[in-house]
């Protein structure tokens, strides 16, 4: 790897987390600039940086507003990099679909998911907060999606989440669409229960789709 | 049910001074959940004082908790102040859209005036309703967002959170208007003879930077507090999630309580501000109040007061934060008994072995 171009990613990475939007863009110009592989500074610049701000929040250095900040820098360079994404270096497309149930309207956590699936080269759906069990399952198979991804803050969408399974029973989509569940008052447990596949963030969440979609992952 | 021996107010004023009372202070923490034991739709809060009052008080005659209190949600001083508010028929409200689309309209934000705006008078007449009714066996409050959260949304979630950053002179005069609401409306709780307590959810390390609660929670909470108590009145706060990086911050403001979440470490706060002020809190209100079943409550009411029972300030047995409003009346029921039948004095062995 050429010294210019891992610099580069390196400073992409730090840019994010210091939640410096405008160098971030200068950076992806840049780099774009050089002819550098986009995909790379996309999952080893931009998403690295973001799975650092993560840690950062998790030790408590970081909180809710910082993260905002840092997934803005990440936006602005992704806006900056998709353009010369090549379809092939997605791979096949996948898509998610991905929502805060009905009766939370907390989206954070799902934001994140959803910037993590999108730099991982997934076609992401997001039909928002609030959203009724119903919904999901008739947009997945509208558009054909691999994968639901719920995302809640609030206990009381737990019975939205189980819902979403019964749906998925009932029309007998279960080897179609995976359902992957996750927030803060979601449990290994009680994914198990439901039948859905569970992670404790957003990066793993979006590691966990990869899996799922490989056919490799395990509940 | 068991039956109290003491009214809430009797059971308070000996406390206070040292003699003996039946059982600790125990303050479930209902919110809109009061609306399933009175039979109504939590929208008719938002149009009438006596459902509001009469839901109040049908829920204390019901379970004999110790401290009522009007508050329906978040947002009626965002809603006064321009906020627009969703009204679920029978859930509770929920912020829409923020008082201002542009950070350029910031200098027309104005205070709001409790006896005009929004839903304020309503609160105001609720209030006076129910010190009227219950103000001699209960205490009764009036609860107001702190002006740090009530600033974000006059300004919106996300974007405040950013102009933590990038404009802060735009939050601190949102958190000044705020300010002034806030005091506005404590001045009115307190003329109908009610006590004001803060909710500061936005506060929380959970959500923001310690830093920035220093930078822009904590000057306006602690000039909130100080008039308070300039009134005479002590002044109960309640943040949610994460706080023990602030708890020091929240003591300086002079606060009489502080009422905490279940993800906080109760025996260490007892431990390192309980000499300062009087602990609430805190079992959880989701998986153990919601979710669990009488049998897990009383382990989670038992615990809470191992830990916190002999805090020097007072303890006084509480969720963590307002429960679900489909929280079930069993469990509801089996804090109440569980603090009955722990009695007072508290005796730590035979706690141990409950």
């Amino acid at each position: 790897m050429s010294d210019l171009k891992q610099k580069l990613l390196i400073q992409l990475s730090d840019s994010v987390v210091n939640m410096e939007e405008i160098l971030t863009v200068e950076l992806a110009q840049t780099y774009i600039e050089n002819s550098f592989d986009p995909y790379e500074a996309i999952n080893k610049g931009l998403a690295n940086g973001m799975d650092r701000a993560g840690k950062l929040y998790e030790e408590e250095e970081y909180y809710i507003p910082e993260l905002l900040m840092c997934s803005d820098a990440m936006y602005a360079g992704l806006d900056v990099l998709r353009p010369h994404l090549k379809q092939a270096e997605l791979g096949d497309k996948h898509t998610v679909v991905i929502g805060v149930v009905e009766g939370d309207t907390h989206d954070i956590g799902k934001n994140l998911v959803k910037i993590m699936l999108e730099t991982l080269g997934f076609e992401v759906v997001d039909l928002g907060r609030d959203v009724p069990p119903a919904d999901f399952v008739e947009k997945a198979k509208e558009i054909k999606a691999e994968i639901i991804a719920l995302s809640t803050l609030m206990t009381t969408t737990m019975e939205g989440m189980a819902e979403v399974m019964h749906l998925i029973e009932r029309d007998k989509l279960q080897d179609k669409i995976k359902v992957m569940i996750g927030g803060g008052p979601i449990s290994k447990s009680f994914a198990d229960k439901i039948g859905a596949y569970y992670a404790t963030d957003a990066s793993k969440a979006a590691k966990l789709a990869q899996d799922l979609v490989c056919g490799r992952a395990q509940r | 049910m068991m039956k109290d021996k003491m009214t809430p107010v009797e059971r308070s004023k000996a406390l206070a001074r040292g003699e003996r009372v039946d059982r600790l202070p125990c303050n479930p923490n209902i919110a809109n959940g009061v609306a399933r034991i009175y039979g109504c739709k939590i929208s008719e809060f938002n149009r009438s004082a006596r459902t509001i009052a009469d839901a109040q008080i049908a829920a204390y005659r019901r379970f004999g908790y110790d401290g009522v209190r009007i508050f329906t949600d978040l947002f009626p001083w965002a809603e006064a102040m321009g906020a627009k508010i969703n009204f679920p028929i029978d859930n509770t409200a929920d912020l829409a859209a923020p008082a201002v689309d542009d950070i350029s309209q910031i200098n027309s934000l104005k205070s709001a005036d409790p006896y005009k705006d929004g839903r304020l008078p309503i609160h105001i007449e609720a209030m006076k309703y129910l010190i009227d009714e219950l103000g001699q066996d209960v205490s009764c409050a009036g609860g107001v967002v702190g002006p740090f959260t009530n600033a974000f949304f006059l300004l919106g979630i996300e974007k405040m959170s950013k102009l933590l950053f990038t404009n802060p002179d735009v939050v601190h005069r949102a958190c000044e208007v705020s300010l002034e609401t806030c005091i506005r409306y404590a001045q009115a709780i307190i003329d109908v003879g009610l006590t004001p307590t803060i909710s500061e959810p936005m506060s929380s390390s959970t959500v923001v930077n310690p830093k920035h609660f220093r930078e822009f929670g904590a000057p306006y909470l602690q000039k909130l507090v100080q008039y308070i108590n300039s009134k005479g009145k002590p002044v109960t706060m309640h943040i949610c999630g994460k706080t023990e990086k602030i708890w020091e911050d929240v003591v300086a403001m002079g606060v009489a309580g502080f009422s905490v979440d279940n993800v906080v470490n109760l025996q260490k706060c007892k431990e390192q501000i309980g000499d300062r002020v009087k602990i609430l809190g805190h079992v959880d209100p989701s998986s153990v109040m919601y979710a669990g079943t009488p049998a897990l409550v009383r382990e989670a009411v038992i615990k809470c007061v191992q830990q916190a029972w002999d805090a020097p300030k007072g303890y006084v047995i509480m969720s963590g934060c307002s429960l679900p409003v489909e929280t079930p009346f069993r469990n509801i029921e089996a804090m109440m008994d569980t603090a009955r039948e722990i009695g007072y004095p508290i005796d730590p062995e035979t706690l141990d072995k409950m």
